[in-house]
């Protein structure tokens, strides 16, 4: 099966796959790189030494406690997004959708914003929870709105429904920041996005919910592709796009509502690398959602690291790096690959 | 149709005489009618409440809410997308980074320069989207890509400083990005009414226009339509109209968004009447919300563009959701 849209290197399956191959062997090679490299350099061997034959010294303990978890976040998010990003832009048909327009960031952000303000900072791992339960109510609300009534039976209700809860949302945020200096000072880290001091146990807690999606999305790929031609021709194909929509919704929640739960409301890797993706194996989504899973990761761990090598900082928030490392590539692709109009 | 303008024109009357009239200090309507006209031996205090403080503000908002929604309807024509406000030529991403940049990095600055510094980022942003997008000719989805991964890049400029920045600074920062029109006076409302004046009318005489580039490139074109000359117009007039809105009054945002879809559900297709019906949907959106932040909370004053999104977004899903028979 050939795709004109996709690169000439790219056009066929053979080429795709190898492609991916490639792909996955330089996301081993960054992720354990990644984990390598730092204020303190190690070898490689000392790296997978920790994480197969774990001594209890020191590099060891600073690689399983520190550097491996932060990179396993950064895999979790990147992929995450990057797959519920593509996604969102298959059931609505809009280049603009992003997870963030079913409300999913902004319902974590109001969440964890909220109950901070009420109880004071010092919530530890509770925020992960809040986090999610924020994203998957406020998305559960915006599929609802934008499933009834006479702009339901097409895209535009879940656009406009998730237009309206995110703004609603964020405004309520914005307001609760500006009168509440000592949350906004808590919470400003964690909206800019990051992966720092994340821990095992952190990872652990969204890694099921996000593994489930994956798997999930990728068995959902021919119907994503259906789904991405428009509710009319779902419909005359044979497929509901209803059900269909609902259940692509409800991964979007697992993957995003986790990720941002985990590592804060970063925009770029969703809204962005589906559209690299696309620009370059085409729109077949049995391809896209893979090449997005490694693609996304790929993103989030080198951006991690050029934040921690490069800017010299521990904390550097990852979501400014990606933006970096990412919007360059991105804006080459859009300029010379989109030669069609639309 | 008509008789729609005439009940949208009187609920904007009724919501400025309102503004000028609640606040702090509540006037009754004969007193505010006394100190509007000067008639019948007014009240010093309340004439200069009423003339100095209250009525700079309201126009303000007016001339603002008419800016926003002009530019956000042209925008959704041009780009045939109905999620696009201005902020995808990046000028809302570009707007807040100069002024995140001038808060945070130069000490107590002059509200004229972060005036300018909105203005300049918000143009500038709009001409590297346009200016990138082109290749011979240009395309909506391209203009809408490319001010993707442009914001993108100054949206990470923005969250740097607010996550590095003096706590005290930050926060003054998000006062002014989510928007507000407290500091009005007589001087800046004159100046955008002047600035306001060109790009509005162009607007006006040019929805023609509008209902055929809203189609597609090859249909525009075959109707003898020079699309890529009149996309360009467009840019240039949204530019210019929320350009000018950002810099006096920081990023209302929502309202781009929001007017013309509902004045889409009001009068159907036409751009001919979307656009007036548009503007003053906008215009009663940024008075009403300007004026509900004043009262609600006193004396905190919420600034109008969290208003915008807190009492329009429930407003807007009324009118999507609410009635049993939408035009689809």
């Amino acid at each position: 099966m050939t795709d004109r849209r996709a690169g000439h290197m790219t056009a066929t399956d053979g080429g795709r796959l190898l492609a991916f191959a490639a792909l996955l062997c330089l996301l081993v090679l960054a992720a354990l790189s990644a984990i390598a490299l730092g204020t303190v350099a190690m070898p490689p061997s000392t790296v997978t030494a920790a994480i197969f034959q774990f001594d209890g010294s020191r590099d060891h303990l600073l690689v399983t406690t520190v550097r491996l978890p932060r990179i396993i976040a950064a895999l979790l998010v990147g992929s995450a997004l990057a797959v519920s990003g593509a996604i969102m832009q298959a059931i609505t048909n809009n280049p603009l959708a992003s997870p963030g327009l079913l409300g999913i960031n902004a319902g974590a952000a109001f969440a964890v914003v909220s109950v901070m303000s009420l109880f004071g900072a010092g919530i530890g791992d509770l925020y992960i929870w809040l986090a999610l339960l924020g994203a998957a109510i406020a998305a559960i609300v915006v599929y609802a709105l934008g499933s009834f009534g006479a702009v339901g039976q097409s895209s535009l209700g879940l656009v406009l429904a998730g237009a309206i809860v995110a703004t609603f949302l964020t405004s309520l945020t914005t307001a609760v920041l500006i009168f509440d200096q000592s949350t906004l000072e808590a919470v400003r880290l964690w909206t800019a996005g990051s992966v720092t001091g994340r821990t095992m146990a952190q990872a652990r807690t969204v890694a099921p919910y996000i593994l489930t999606g994956l798997v999930a999305a990728l068995l959902l790929g021919r119907h994503l592709t259906t789904l991405s031609l428009g509710a009319d021709a779902s419909r005359s194909l044979g497929q509901n796009p209803v059900v269909w929509r609902g259940a692509s919704v409800a991964i979007v929640i697992l993957l995003a509502g986790s990720a941002v739960a985990l590592c804060g409301p970063i925009g770029f890797v969703g809204l962005v690398v589906p559209h690299i993706v696309r620009m370059i194996v085409g729109v077949d989504f049995r391809w896209v959602i893979p090449f997005c899973a490694l693609g996304g990761a790929l993103l989030v761990v080198v951006a991690d690291a050029a934040g921690r090598l490069v800017f010299g900082s521990q904390s550097f928030p990852v979501g400014v790096t990606i933006a970096l490392v990412g919007a360059p590539f991105f804006l080459y692709l859009a300029r010379t690959r989109l030669r069609g109009e639309a | 149709m008509t008789r729609l303008l005439v009940a949208l024109t009187l609920l904007l009357a009724f919501l400025v005489a309102a503004s000028l009239a609640y606040g702090d200090v509540s006037l009754s309507w004969r007193e505010l009618y006394h100190a509007f006209t000067g008639t019948g031996d007014p009240d010093p205090q309340s004439a200069m409440i009423v003339h100095d403080l209250r009525l700079p503000r309201v126009l303000l908002a007016l001339l603002v809410g008419v800016a926003l929604a002009t530019a956000g309807t042209i925008t959704q024509a041009v780009m045939r997308n109905p999620l696009a406000e201005p902020g995808v030529l990046g000028i809302n991403s570009g707007a807040a980074a100069a002024a995140m940049a001038v808060i945070v990095l130069i000490q107590d600055p002059p509200v004229a320069l972060l005036q300018a510094a909105g203005f300049f980022g918000a143009a500038a942003m709009a001409l590297a989207v346009y200016a990138l997008a082109w290749r011979s000719g240009t395309s909506s989805l391209r203009i809408i890509l490319i001010g993707i991964g442009l914001s993108s890049l100054a949206t990470a400029g923005t969250t740097f400083l607010s996550a590095f920045g003096d706590i005290g600074d930050v926060q003054r920062a998000m006062v002014w990005l989510a928007g507000s029109v407290y500091d009005a006076n007589m001087i800046k409302v004159r100046l955008l009414a002047l600035w306001l004046i060109i790009p509005v009318t162009l607007a006006f005489l040019t929805v023609r226009e509008l209902d055929l580039i809203r189609l597609s490139d090859n249909s525009a074109k075959s109707l003898g339509q020079p699309v890529d000359r009149v996309r360009g117009l467009m840019i240039v007039l949204v530019t210019v109209l929320s350009g000018a809105a950002v810099a006096v009054s920081g990023l209302i945002g929502f309202v781009g968004l929001v007017a013309p879809h509902i004045a889409r559900r009001l009068v159907g297709a036409s751009y001919a009447w979307i656009l007036p019906v548009a503007a003053l949907v906008g215009a009663c959106l940024v008075v009403a919300a300007d004026l509900i932040g004043r009262i609600i909370l006193p004396p905190a004053q919420i600034p109008a563009g969290i208003v915008t999104g807190l009492v329009g977004a429930p407003f807007f899903a009324y009118l999507l959701w609410g009635r049993r028979h939408g035009h689809g």
